[in-house]
């Protein structure tokens, strides 16, 4: 599974690297390394939105506060049922 | 233009604890289209506002008429009679070192009462020819040099010197002393501004930060021109991508892009792939990514606004040094390519408004853009560079 994270000029500012961050200590703690590859992108042309964080190309709207949710939602579950 | 060759040159001064205004000072000449330029480094009598006026007078006085030709010796004969002469001690002078480089090729080279002018050649000390010639009743001593490429020129005022008497040393920094302290420092390759830098930051070491005379030092560096092109945003007409990448990769020198969408574009135009990078060096800065054929990409106005930050501290304080160079994040390599590497900058600026970027609720205001531009280029002229910029 490939997790692509916006780090365009405005996602930055809104905090991609906090997400980046969080992203990468969750796929860590949950032993998905090898599964889940986090992906960094300049500008994804949706800032309106950012953090923008595109999974199987579905774009989601992340911020700090929702990270977590985030994950367990969009990644953790896709293994679970797997 | 005869041979690559340029001048790298950079200068400060450290005041005279208690006083507010230093009394040496240093005028530079430029005329870059000739590759010759005129540096008269002034030291006043006494300290505080007498000389800090005696210091100015001299130095643009000389340089002005050096750099409109007129032969050094009548320019010096010509200063010496014209100074004020000193109420209290009845003597008129400032005392001065003027370096003239003429066509990148050889330097001219008149020093009085100054310390020695220093000279490292392939890292190692030279001892300057010179002859004295009485102007005026004053000694001057005259020197002419072949330039060769990495010499580097260091004149400096007296309070370099004195720096620790009766303190740290009994008689003050030696000039040998000096001399090696700048060997050790040669084969780094630190730029003229950062050597000025490092050497009085040991003189106000030395004076236990209470400096008892005015301080000065002057470097210039003999170098080869090095040119870096940087690409900051997409063309505001579409059409006109082929054609400002064209241009942009036509440039001689190193070539950094600068911004998400335009990395994009260059990707597309090179068919290469772009791979980002999630690494932050810098908590505030964006991960750089890299496309082969490119020396660096970056994310653009966080990035460019760090940079120009950087370029205002360097052009004056130079306290933030510490942090962009040796940092491995984009806005401390843009800062060291453009700042150290170059003496040639080529702006290729794309003035397309991203519309993603058309929101007023967005955190960064992106009209800045052009504006980032338009100080670091005055920056980088201050530097010494020659800057190009080029809008699309």
């Amino acid at each position: 599974m490939i997790v692509t994270i916006c780090l365009g000029s405005s996602c930055h500012v809104k905090g991609s690297r906090e997400v980046v961050e969080r992203l990468m200590e969750l796929v860590n703690a949950h032993n998905l390394k090898d599964d889940v590859a986090l992906e960094g992108s300049f500008c994804i042309g949706q800032c309106m939105k950012g953090v923008c964080v595109k999974v199987n190309g579905e774009l989601y709207s992340i911020s700090h506060d929702t990270v977590d949710a985030f994950f367990e939602e969009q990644i953790l579950s896709h293994f679970a049922t797997a | 233009m005869k041979n690559n060759l340029c001048t790298d040159i950079g200068y400060m001064s450290l005041t005279h604890y208690g006083e507010q205004l230093c009394g040496d000072h240093v005028e530079v000449v430029d005329k870059l289209d000739e590759g010759s330029c005129v540096v008269v480094l002034a030291d006043g009598l006494g300290s505080g506002v007498k000389a800090n006026i005696l210091s100015i007078l001299t130095s643009k006085m000389i340089s002005t008429m050096v750099a409109a030709d007129l032969p050094l010796e009548s320019a010096v004969e010509s200063i010496v009679q014209a100074l004020p002469v000193c109420s209290e001690r009845k003597i008129a002078y400032s005392t001065f070192t003027i370096i003239k480089i003429i066509n990148n090729e050889r330097a001219e080279i008149m020093q009085y009462e100054n310390p020695k002018l220093i000279m490292l050649r392939d890292g190692e000390n030279y001892e300057i020819p010179s002859s004295t010639v009485d102007i005026c009743g004053k000694q001057i001593s005259l020197s002419n040099v072949e330039l060769k490429e990495n010499d580097v020129f260091i004149a400096m005022s007296d309070g370099v010197e004195h720096a620790g008497a009766g303190n740290k040393y009994n008689f003050g920094w030696k000039r040998e002393e000096i001399v090696s302290f700048i060997e050790t420092l040669y084969g780094v390759g630190f730029t003229a501004k950062t050597l000025t830098a490092i050497l009085l930051d040991e003189t106000n070491k030395l004076y236990d930060y209470k400096p008892m005379d005015d301080a000065t030092v002057c470097t210039i560096r003999i170098r080869e021109r090095e040119a870096v092109n940087l690409l900051f945003g997409p063309p505001s007409n579409p059409d006109d991508c082929s054609k400002m990448l064209s241009l942009f990769f036509a440039k001689h020198g190193k070539h950094i892009v600068s911004g998400g969408t335009t990395s994009k574009i260059v990707a597309d135009f090179l068919k290469r792939p772009l791979t980002m990078n999630l690494l932050y060096h810098d908590p505030e800065i964006p991960p750089t990514a890299s496309i082969d054929g490119v020396d660096l990409v970056t994310e653009g106005v966080v990035t460019i606004n760090r940079v120009v930050e950087y370029a205002q501290d360097y052009v004056g304080e130079n306290t933030r040094y510490e942090e962009w160079s040796r940092k491995q994040d984009g806005a401390s390599i843009i800062s060291r390519m453009l700042f150290e590497d170059a003496t040639d900058v080529n702006f290729f600026v794309g003035r397309a408004i991203n519309p993603a970027h058309q929101n007023p609720n967005l955190p960064i205001d992106f009209s800045i853009k052009m504006k980032l531009v338009e100080n670091l280029s005055e920056c980088l002229r201050k530097m010494g560079k020659r800057v190009i910029v080029n809008y699309f």
